[in-house]
């Protein structure tokens, strides 16, 4: 058994490709150049194609070598493009698909598959003949092997897209999925300037800032990728400290994947409270300073 | 140039409201009916794109018949007329792909615009599915759309950076929230919406789907829930945690 694994980000390669190694043989699609971290998870290939935002393009030449029988599945990380892929892929080849998956089985001919529901509040199991699949990120924890896969240039056919202009964006030049512990700020914090009374206890314990999807998105506090939640970054930190974030589902299922949860908040009746492991009803202002005094003895 | 905007709309119930029972399971029967958020986008866009161009904008809802009094709401933001399919069941984005295509086929259209991915079951599938069947371009999680003559100019809100991009029309268009801020429509014309005509059909496609529901139950938190209410009690509690989780 074979299967692809697509991602335009090399950095859910990992995860999603010692997942699928566990199934069979594996072939890895991204745009280069190729890291010399997606080299090291078993991959039989890795096909480079020059732009992934050629979505059309892409789904073609999957669709065909799916139809070839190359490939009985496949595992899109769940980005923008990847979607997009995903659903002109399932479409082209007319197999079905499942997204975000968080945990996958084979059941005889059939899959078992487990994903978010009713924006988190649930977990749907479905089973199905499917073929084609998007990876909520952290689905297994990546292993390298001791050989490097062979890198390989794809060319695309004609893609109806063109790409006019591509502009990175700003960014704290942190990988929050990547943290060990993070600190995450929500409305309770106030303003902007207030962010200085969190940095020293962040230093201290070197945890990254991150925050809930309105101080990253709709105030601007913080840069777009510190955004926890479904619509963001999906952490699995060894320890996640919410200040001032209610616990809104959307931001729930963003870091459920947490080792240890701690959460101060005014409001005693915040939902963050039902979604933690320890929690102090009180001002993040008043608190962080006795935790960080606690943390230098 | 004037163009035939078709905007698909979601009708999805309030998830804040949703309670599992003992057994944690959870159901939306009975809880309130609401534009999905990326809709309300969506429509915006619409909108906004035959104001500035002219045209025509129509609304299409796959849903159930208590999905019929929402599209009153999307009329009250500038939607020109709408339909509302029923026997949407719910789960498999494929068949909501298909019924959806066999309508807009047989409409005037030169562009398609929906939400990237929707709030309550996120598969993010339904644009390239679409597309996928309507043979046209897909343009993802855009937030600026601007067309010209045949062509739309789009930009890409993507993870790490922003791409503009050109296609063709037909085109379909998936947006993000952050492409504009949903109108709040006067009274005048929330009266007026109520009067408009909707029209409702049955989908004409049965749904074969392969997709079999094992169970949708909350997910279950292990947490400890150790809650303190005094600072001075929560404080080394805490910090013994911080220092053997993080040595």
């Amino acid at each position: 058994m074979k299967s692809f694994v697509f991602s335009d980000d090399q950095s859910l390669v990992p995860a999603i490709a010692t997942f699928a190694r566990a199934l069979g043989d594996v072939d890895i699609y991204s745009s280069g150049p190729a890291s010399p971290a997606i080299k090291k998870y078993g991959a039989l290939k890795i096909y480079i194609v020059n732009d992934t935002n050629l979505t059309d393009s892409i789904a073609d030449l999957l669709a065909s070598r799916m139809s070839k029988g190359e490939y009985q599945f496949g595992f899109i990380a769940s980005t923008v493009n990847g979607r997009d892929v995903a659903g002109l892929l399932a479409s082209k080849s007319n197999a079905g698909s499942i997204a975000e998956i968080s945990s996958f089985e084979l059941a005889g001919s059939s899959t078992r598959t487990k994903r978010f529901f009713f924006g988190g509040k649930s977990i749907l199991e479905e089973e199905s003949s499917s073929r084609i699949f998007t990876v909520s990120p952290g689905i297994v924890e990546p292993r390298e092997v001791g050989t490097e896969s062979p890198v390989e240039q794809v060319s695309l056919s004609p893609s109806r897209i063109s790409v006019l202009s591509s502009e990175e964006k700003k960014s704290g030049g942190v990988d929050i999925e990547k943290a060990q512990a993070i600190v995450s700020i929500g409305r309770g914090l106030g303003n902007k300037d207030k962010l200085s009374a969190i940095e020293p206890f962040a230093s201290a314990i070197n945890a990254v800032i991150a925050g809930s999807r309105p101080v990253c998105l709709d105030y601007h506090w913080l840069s777009e990728d510190r955004q926890v939640g479904l619509s963001g970054r999906k952490v699995r930190p060894k320890v996640y400290i919410a200040l001032g974030i209610s616990g809104q589902i959307q931001h729930i299922a963003g870091m459920r994947g947490s080792k240890i949860v701690i959460a101060v908040n005014k409001d005693k009746t915040a939902p963050i409270f039902e979604e933690c492991d320890y929690g102090i009803v009180g001002d993040m202002f008043d608190v962080l300073p006795r935790l960080l005094d606690g943390m230098k003895k | 140039m004037a163009y035939n905007i078709i905007v698909l709309i979601k009708v999805i119930p309030d998830l804040e409201q949703i309670k599992p029972d003992q057994q944690g399971n959870v159901s939306t029967k009975n809880l309130p009916l609401r534009i999905e958020t990326l809709s309300e986008n969506s429509i915006e866009a619409a909108v906004q794109l035959r104001e500035k161009h002219g045209g025509k904008v129509t609304g299409i809802i796959f849903g159930t018949q208590e999905s019929v009094p929402i599209m009153k709401k999307a009329y009250a933001m500038g939607v020109d007329d709408g339909v509302v399919i029923t026997g949407y069941p719910g789960n498999d984005p494929k068949y909501t792909a298909a019924v959806l295509s066999s309508k807009i086929k047989v409409m005037p259209h030169d562009i398609i615009v929906l939400g990237n991915q929707s709030a309550d079951s996120y598969t993010g599938l339904l644009p390239g599915l679409l597309a996928g069947t309507l043979g046209y371009p897909l343009i993802g999680n855009a937030i600026s759309i601007v067309p010209a003559d045949r062509k739309v100019r789009v930009k890409k809100f993507l993870e790490n950076k922003n791409v503009e991009v050109e296609a063709p029309l037909p085109a379909v268009i998936s947006v993000a929230q952050e492409i504009n801020e949903p109108r709040l429509p006067p009274v005048m014309q929330i009266m007026a919406a109520g009067r408009k005509q909707i029209v409702t059909e049955v989908a004409s496609i049965s749904n074969k789907s392969s997709i079999k529901v094992l169970s949708n139950t909350a997910p279950k938190s292990e947490r400890r829930k150790m809650i303190f209410e005094k600072a001075e009690e929560g404080v080394p509690v805490i910090v013994k945690v911080l220092k053997e989780e993080l040595r």
